[in-house]
């Protein structure tokens, strides 16, 4: 009886691991419990904030996803925040002060007192969207063409990109913050129009319902997968995996421009070390959405609750009052904890699938059986 | 001796305001956020200290809140901090943009602010601020340089050749050190070659980096201003290789002063190695800060707007006997 039991009891738990939902379910429990104990968890304004630190990072966290699926990885994405970051405000900012910026290069050619010098603000904030996803497209296809051409290492690629992409944007501004950006830019990031939703939280919902559709309803979606899973099985069934590579790295970029638009517009600055030190949040929600570091496994739902838990993560941490050490210990057990999870899941996973097995086998013979 | 009397007296002002005007039980059950970017120099480390052991005292809960360098994290920390339900926030921002963006967050929530020694760049939010005079400190350091310029120059008949080890020019605090730096300098040209930038960014391996290739490009350089004490064990390294740290009195030895005034410099300073330093006094402006945060969270004012000057002073060679203990880098 208690044998059946304990079964019972490991069949739930497999379960509850195994399903789509266990982020979300732990993120749930975690704040009902720490709610008791530190009851300014769920007033309004920390709801608020939650939120609003939650949708940059899931913009980025997305496109971190497209690239885990396919079995690579970006780490290009914190030099393309702060060289996106500065290229946009460059475009739209409206005064700077010439005793700071006359050390940059842009300096009397893109940069005069007066900003950019657009005079409309609503085109100056269209072109300097427009050219921020132009930028970030070129960039992912740059990450992919060397990637997927060249066959080089997608590491040491985004790694060089990450290194090149920081210095340029420090030496474009001489390392100075771009100011003087209009009110209209800054609510972007900023005000909410509705309860925890600001503009840019609409932006971040119409990407993630994009990249579910492609992901889940589409061929290109399948593809991905497929190279995820076995590149070489998804290259002789005729996948174009040197496209779906570029693909990947393109969608990326692009999404990690919009995650620069609101950090930036929630900053009321562009800043060349922007998103510097936030490589381990991108990956850390990620991989605890329960995205595949083996590639060919993961999901947009999956990283929305990876990323609402990474935020309540820090959210809590910060109302316990623990040091900077403290919190940076339990985040990186946090990622530990989760990547031990998505092995198990593998096992688990497989296990399954040669049970099932077993028992189809074991169906198949003794049909054959009787019909002998 | 008059300037000695003044200090004194506001020393005693401030303790007066502090101790006098906010009593320990008016404050008890009061919440204030300190959030500070890092404590990577001697004198946030201080200052840290001097800020935690007053609210302490006076019976304050401190919400204490590390950003690691990163202006977003900060940001995030203080609108954590306004959800816990705090009375006042205290920061040493990032940089002066920064300051600016969470002094507003500040203002939309109805929470008063107070920044500590590092100025917001502009004056579009409503904040308390506590800043020394770097201009005056600045310059009141370099004069003291340059009257042991022209004494060599006297004696030699060569022109000196200046350099500046600029900070981050984002933060105003780097702005009015260099423009103290040329306002004296300016005073004697005819003592002095052009000026040398260096920039550091605040960051001592930029310095190291950037400093070597400015001395071996111009090796004449003998008068030598750091915009921040916590570089002269970087000037020291790139000095002492090519003969050229050496003490006061020494043929070769390159004039040289600071700004902030800490033990490191207070060391050098005694022990001859440098000429002078411009010193920030930290615990006037730890307690002025908290003084005025503290009266205007008692007053309910959520946008108390001031901005309050620590006027400081220059500790060298000349005046070290008497002012030697009035640093607080040799307290």
């Amino acid at each position: 009886m208690q044998k059946l039991k304990k079964n019972k009891l490991s069949q739930i738990l497999e379960k509850l691991l195994l399903s789509d939902y266990f982020v979300l379910y732990l993120s749930i429990v975690c704040f009902l419990i720490l709610w008791l104990f530190i009851p300014v968890l769920g007033s309004q304004r920390n709801i608020e904030n939650i939120f609003s630190n939650m949708w940059p990072l899931l913009a980025i966290a997305i496109g971190q996803m497209f690239v885990l699926l396919i079995g690579g990885i970006d780490l290009s994405q914190v030099g393309l925040i702060g060289f996106l970051s500065v290229i946009g405000s460059a475009v739209v900012c409206r005064k700077l002060n010439p005793n700071v910026f006359s050390n940059s290069p842009l300096w009397g050619k893109v940069l005069f007192e007066n900003g950019s010098g657009i005079e409309s603000i609503p085109l100056s904030i269209a072109l300097s969207i427009l050219i921020m996803l132009l930028f970030a497209v070129l960039i992912g296809l740059l990450n992919g063409l060397l990637i997927s051409k060249f066959k080089m290492p997608n590491f040491m690629v985004t790694l060089v990109f990450q290194m090149l992409l920081s210095a340029v944007a420090i030496f474009l501004t001489a390392s100075e913050n771009i100011t003087g950006l209009p009110d209209a830019y800054i609510t972007i990031g900023n005000d909410n129009v509705f309860s925890v939703f600001s503009i840019g939280s609409f932006i971040v919902i119409a990407q993630c319902i994009a990249a579910h559709f492609i992901l889940s309803k589409t061929k290109l979606g399948k593809w991905i997968y497929a190279v995820g899973m076995n590149p070489k099985a998804s290259r002789i069934s005729g996948i174009p995996n040197d496209k779906i590579v570029i693909f990947v790295y393109i969608a990326i970029a692009f999404s990690t421009a919009i995650g620069t638009l609101l950090y930036t517009t929630r900053m009321m600055a562009g800043r060349p070390t922007l998103g510097a030190t936030i490589l381990m949040d991108i990956i850390g929600a990620t991989v605890i959405g329960g995205t595949s570091m083996y590639g060919g496994k993961g999901k947009v739902t999956g990283t929305i609750f990876g990323v609402l838990f990474f935020v309540l993560l820090g959210n809590v941490l910060n109302h316990m009052r623990l040091n900077y050490a403290t919190i940076n210990i339990v985040k990186g057990a946090a990622i530990m904890v989760a990547a031990y999870i998505d092995v198990t899941r593998m096992k688990l996973s497989k296990n399954i699938l040669i049970a099932d097995d077993k028992k189809e086998a074991i169906h198949h013979f003794q049909e054959h059986e009787k019909e002998a | 001796m008059k300037k000695t009397v003044l200090f004194a007296l506001a020393i005693l002002m401030v303790s007066l305001l502090a101790v006098g005007s906010v009593s320990a039980q008016d404050l008890a059950g009061k919440k204030i956020a300190f959030g500070y970017q890092d404590l990577e120099t001697e004198f946030w480390v201080a200052g840290h200290k001097a800020i935690i052991e007053s609210l302490t005292e006076a019976g304050i809960e401190v919400l204490e809140y590390n950003a690691n360098e990163d202006a977003n994290k900060q940001l995030e920390q203080v609108r954590d901090a306004i959800a816990a339900g705090v009375d006042g926030v205290l920061i040493i921002p990032q940089d002066g943009d920064s300051a600016v963006t969470i002094a507003k967050e500040c203002n939309k929530a109805g929470v008063p602010i107070a920044i500590f020694n590092r100025p917001p760049s502009s004056e579009d939010a409503n904040n308390l601020v506590i800043v020394a005079d770097n201009k005056a400190i600045a310059e009141e350091t370099v004069d003291y340089m340059v009257s042991e310029a022209q004494k060599k120059f006297e004696a030699t008949g060569n022109k000196l050749t200046p350099l500046i080890i600029v900070g981050d020019l984002g933060d105003p605090n780097a702005v009015y050190r260099k423009e103290g730096f040329y306002a004296a300098v300016e005073k004697a040209p005819e003592l002095f070659n052009p000026v040398i930038e260096v920039d550091s960014k605040w960051d001592a391996d930029v310095t190291l980096t950037n400093l070597t290739a400015a001395v071996q490009a111009n090796p004449e350089v003998d008068f030598l201003f750091t915009s921040s004490d916590f570089l002269f064990p970087v000037i020291q390294a790139v000095l002492e290789p090519l003969g050229k740290w050496q003490k006061v009195g020494h043929e070769d030895h390159v004039i040289m002063g600071g700004l902030d005034g800490d033990k490191s410099a207070g060391i050098l300073i005694d022990e001859g190695w440098i000429d002078g330093t411009g010193v920030q006094d930290l615990y006037y402006e730890a307690d002025t800060i908290l003084a005025a945060l503290l009266d205007a969270i008692l007053a309910g004012e959520t946008e108390p707007n001031e901005w309050l000057a620590d006027p400081g002073f220059a500790l060298t060679q000349g005046n070290l006997a008497e002012r030697h203990d009035d640093m607080w880098g040799n307290k």
